[in-house]
């Protein structure tokens, strides 16, 4: 008797000791490294989810790369949808601080991006809850994740957009 | 000799990574200490005091109206601000100044909440930089650890009479 109660504590304590080494690292690595998430909705067609309903993307979130807030022009992001706080958008970067964006069905024609803020757009227009809904959107806020860098910067979207840096 | 130095080194890495995800969850799912600087949010908590703020309401969207919460700055993501919700989403906001004979007013949008320091005539908050979206507040304060003559739960705003509701 006393010998299974030694090998049950025993289990107990090496249980105790591996599952507060790995949660918090599982945690944090999921929170600060990358994780990954499955794509829903339309706006970004056809770069994600060109399938429609059939099927969806997975993605990989890379938080590392915005650890200092930094993201180019062209970027993917996922960020906090400012209409629903518990609802995460997937949109890509089209203008930066200081940048004046010609907008697409905002009631401003033409808006510059105040300091600390994005504009951001889905590849799909007219599908899309994005900056020109919403307007310019905080930068840490947005970028909870970064994906897939390498692809963004050939496939900006339509002509229709153009972002003019003026040096006044 | 190189082997119990390079088995030393291991294991202090190893404890040194898990003891830092031990506080990165600690901090961003529990609650942390944060000492608080600038004069927007006197008298209710002065320059350089030591409080304690928790960040379970925020995960659980239960921030009330007359919460203190620290934010991400709106205009600098890599700075925090530090002031008092007076308007959840939908709240009609009355203008700052009450010698206008024309009182305006405006609402706040779905998702995100008015934020004002205590100090009105020093601070900047929501009446410049308009609402904050929910998603930027970091946590809520509860409790001054520090000065000690002010140990304990915080008071209510001193400008109570911002709050309107209907």
């Amino acid at each position: 008797m006393a010998h299974s109660q030694g090998w049950v504590k025993r289990y107990l304590k090496a249980f105790c000791k591996g599952f507060f080494v790995a949660v918090p690292v599982a945690v944090t690595f999921l929170d600060r490294v990358a994780c990954v998430a499955r794509v829903e909705g339309a706006s970004m067609q056809p770069s994600l989810n060109p399938g429609g309903s059939q099927s969806s993307d997975v993605v990989l979130l890379n938080h590392w790369k915005v650890r200092n807030f930094e993201v180019q022009r062209g970027d993917i992001v996922s960020l906090v949808s400012p209409k629903n706080p518990e609802q995460k958008i997937i949109k890509r970067v089209i203008a930066l601080e200081g940048d004046i964006v010609k907008t697409i069905g905002h009631k401003n024609r033409y808006v510059k991006v105040p300091r600390g803020h994005i504009w951001v757009e889905g590849d799909h227009h007219g599908h899309s809850f994005d900056s020109n809904s919403f307007g310019p959107q905080n930068c840490i806020q947005l970028p909870r994740g970064c994906l897939e860098r390498e692809k963004t910067c050939n496939s900006l979207p339509s002509s229709s957009l153009l972002h003019l840096e003026l040096q006044l | 000799m190189l082997r119990g130095v390079l088995g030393k080194t291991f294991r202090l890495v190893g404890y040194t990574v898990q003891y830092g995800c031990i506080a990165h969850c600690a901090f961003e799912y529990v609650g942390g200490v944060v000492m608080c600087s600038g004069p927007s949010m006197e008298p209710t908590i002065q320059n350089s005091d030591i409080v304690f703020a928790e960040n379970l309401t925020r995960h659980f969207y239960g921030i009330q109206r007359g919460d203190i919460v620290i934010a991400k700055s709106p205009s600098d993501p890599k700075s925090n601000i530090c002031k008092r919700v007076i308007g959840l989403e939908g709240d009609k906001i009355l203008s700052n100044s009450p010698s206008d004979f024309f009182k305006s007013h405006s609402y706040v949008p779905t998702g995100h909440v008015w934020l004002e320091g205590d100090n009105l005539q020093n601070s900047t908050d929501s009446r410049y930089y308009g609402p904050v979206p929910y998603g930027l507040i970091r946590g809520r304060i509860f409790f001054k650890i520090w000065p000690l003559s002010d140990f304990g739960f915080l008071r209510d705003s001193p400008n109570g009479h911002r709050f309107s509701d209907d």
